[in-house]
């Protein structure tokens, strides 16, 4: 009997500290018990050597020191082998698979890395021998690309491009001889000079095979997501905050309503306060100078903070949780395990 | 198993060759572990027009180089997502018009951070005044490519230019190098136009940067004639002029930016596309002048932690700025509201550096 696994998926824009997070949530939600496994993107190093990461892969590795957890890290091409392999027959995934383009897809197509995230996560839950998965998305459109990206992958595949290119519905091979013949792919071909546009058209064809099996599959991914717990990761600066607000408008498309906002980097509100009154029990007059100073800055930053996040959460009806800014960067398993202990709210949702 | 990434530079770079994306900074290989040193290619043979950037304008005064970045035709300003390009992109286009100079601040991807900086609420394909001297704009990729194909590459009026486009824009969503050419093309435009005597670029992030780098390149590479790559043979040679154009890099004292920053530089000193002009390191917090001990032993209370949440964040800041140049460093702003706010008051900072 598998086992039904719980899966948080923690997204927002790049550099609000998503990783750092999904390893905090992780080492909390990790039980000598239970199989925890924390899917990373693109970790930095020490929070890679932290996790036990020594080489990119879609495979878990046992996390040093925490029983019960282990950790992956995104290989995308690998991904996207694996995806070939699976939706294609033998001839074409050759083909495919040594296709300039396809490696240009897979490397560079924003959604392409998004799409490989899901379909690991997608595997994983499907394996059922995880009770938990944790899983941190790249950061491409603010978080939003690992939600859109099965679809539109199967968009992409399924191809108005081709169509066009073709004017086939499902075309067999021995259309691209009347591709060639149209006479404004001649002039395309004239200006963009060469075989450009057959190559393409060639690869395409070799990927519109995959299209049946592979809209199938991304059905099955946004089911998973649907079912997930969704983390919005954010920080009070301008620009994730914006993200933010568009990630929440732009979801509804995908029926995925996000469980909280997670506020990183967080002050208290109290340092505000604390500035406008005097300071006391510090004799040395230079010291207390040094610090009333430094208050004030931080002071006004907790209250310019408090302002940015103000009815963001309420705006969408999710809780808003607050991990306060640490000096001591989060990334041995202790300062980790400690990130979240005063997180009010954080129990619930997992 | 770690080779250097630079040998030459203060503290240790390397990457892991079993585990490339395990690089970083500042760590020592642990003991029986191999390193080896390898040289780059700008220390061995380089045929590039633009010179390596430590030798060319690594350790230059800040003051020299901002100045020699507005004195060119061309800035693109590019960093982690994440660490202020666009404040700073805005900043740098407002002193360069308040010297003067007539600009256009350019978004490349994505014109929400640079409007917002710029204190407008949106921004166009079509370049519109923002204050005196001063004009932004938006590359949008469809626009960009009628201009693209229709005005640059002279397409004769009778052919069908814009089902031509249509074919060719969704043909940009699939085949290497066109979104990128597209998008790079653009402020090169600008500045073959000649209206402008400075075009600053809000360009994409670091790590997509190298593809819009290298996209002439991509499309010499695959189309062996005509039209389309004798224009991506041109923009290849104003991008790598460095009397016409520069990169400045900007960053966060950080582990992650640091070291995308890093390898952004050798990469680029490998791939000579073109000149860095300078990096900037955004957010740097001063230290307080007071020892963290006597900070800790004030009673408990949110002047202590203050104190300390600083004194900590300082310390790892300086770690992390050791292992970038010594060139321009741009301060925290606390309790700035607004992105307008924040634009306005670099500029003012940076403008004292000149």
């Amino acid at each position: 009997m598998s086992r039904a696994t719980h899966t948080v998926i923690v997204t927002g824009a790049g550099g609000v500290g998503k990783t750092t997070i999904s390893a905090a949530l992780a080492i909390r939600l990790a039980h000598p018990d239970h199989r925890t496994v924390v899917m990373t993107v693109d970790p930095a190093r020490r929070l890679a050597d932290t996790l036990g990461l020594r080489a990119l892969s879609n495979d878990p590795t046992p996390v040093p020191g925490v029983p019960g957890l282990w950790a992956s890290t995104l290989d995308a091409t690998a991904s996207w082998e694996g995806v070939v392999h699976r939706y294609s027959d033998p001839d074409v995934a050759d083909r495919l698979l040594t296709n300039h383009y396809f490696r240009a897809i897979a490397d560079r197509f924003p959604a392409a890395q998004s799409f490989a995230a899901t379909e690991m996560m997608s595997t994983m839950i499907e394996a059922g021998t995880w009770d938990a998965i944790i899983v941190d998305t790249p950061p491409s459109a603010g978080g939003l690309d690992f939600f859109l990206a099965p679809s539109q992958t199967a968009d992409l595949i399924g191809g108005k491009l081709l169509r066009w290119l073709t004017g086939a519905q499902l075309p067999g091979r021995r259309f691209l001889y009347r591709f060639t013949g149209k006479p404004l792919l001649k002039i395309a071909d004239t200006v963009l000079g060469g075989a450009l546009l057959e190559d393409v058209a060639e690869f395409l064809l070799d990927l519109r095979t995959m299209y049946e099996r592979l809209a199938a599959r991304a059905a099955t991914i946004q089911r998973h997501q649907q079912r997930a717990t969704t983390v919005v990761v954010t920080t009070a600066d301008p620009a994730p905050v914006a993200e933010v607000l568009r990630f929440f408008e732009e979801l509804t498309e995908v029926s995925i309503t996000p469980s909280a906002v997670l506020l990183n980097r967080a002050l208290p509100l109290s340092w505000a306060d604390a500035a406008a009154r005097p300071l006391r029990g510090i004799p040395d007059a230079e010291l207390r100078g040094v610090l009333k100073a430094n208050l004030m800055r931080w002071g006004g930053e907790a209250r310019r903070q408090a302002t940015a996040m103000e009815g963001l959460a309420d705006r969408y009806g999710v809780p808003l949780l607050t991990v306060p800014w640490v000096a001591e960067p989060p990334i041995t398993v202790e300062n980790l395990a400690n990130l979240l202990d005063d997180v009010e709210g954080l129990d619930a949702l997992l | 198993m770690f080779r250097a990434l630079d040998p030459d530079f203060a503290g240790v770079a390397f990457e892991r060759r079993d585990a490339p994306f395990l690089h970083g900074l500042g760590s020592v290989p642990k003991s029986g572990e191999e390193f080896v040193d390898v040289q780059l290619c700008h220390h061995v043979s380089c045929s590039a027009r633009t010179g390596s950037y430590r030798t060319e304008a690594g350790n230059r005064d800040r003051g020299t180089s901002l100045r020699e970045m507005l004195d060119r035709r061309l800035l693109l300003v590019s960093g982690k997502g994440g660490v202020g390009k666009s404040a700073v992109s805005a900043a740098l286009a407002i002193v360069a018009a308040r010297k003067g100079k007539r600009v256009l601040a350019l978004a490349m991807v994505g014109p929400n951070g640079l409007a917002a900086h710029l204190g407008v609420a949106s921004l166009s394909y079509e370049p519109t005044r923002i204050r005196p001297g001063l004009f932004g704009a938006s590359v949008d990729r469809s626009h960009a490519l009628d201009e693209y194909l229709g005005l640059q590459i002279h397409l004769a009026r009778s052919l069908p230019t814009r089902q031509l486009s249509n074919a060719i824009s969704v043909l940009a969503d699939t085949a290497p190098g066109i979104r990128e050419i597209v998008t790079i093309g653009k402020p090169i435009f600008e500045v073959w136009r000649g209206e402008w005597d400075l075009v600053i670029a809000d360009a994409p992030p670091l790590g997509q940067l190298q593809s819009y780098l290298s996209a002439p390149q991509t499309i010499t590479g695959l189309v062996p004639t005509g039209a389309v790559r004798e224009q991506a043979s041109r923009l290849e040679s104003t991008l790598s002029d460095p009397a016409v154009s520069s990169l400045l890099l900007v960053t966060t004292p950080e582990e992650l930016a640091v070291q995308e920053t890093r390898e952004a530089i050798a990469e680029i000193d490998t791939g000579r596309q073109i000149l860095i002009g300078g990096v900037i390191a955004n957010r740097v917090l001063e230290p307080l002048g007071v020892a963290a001990d006597a900070i800790a032993a004030i009673p408990e209370g949110p002047a202590r932690a203050a104190g300390l949440l600083h004194t900590g964040l300082a310390e790892s800041q300086a770690v992390w700025l050791e292992s970038i140049p010594r060139d321009t460093r741009l301060p925290f702003l606390f309790g700035f509201h607004t992105p307008g706010e924040v634009a306005a008051r670099l500029a003012d900072i940076l403008e004292g550096f000149m």
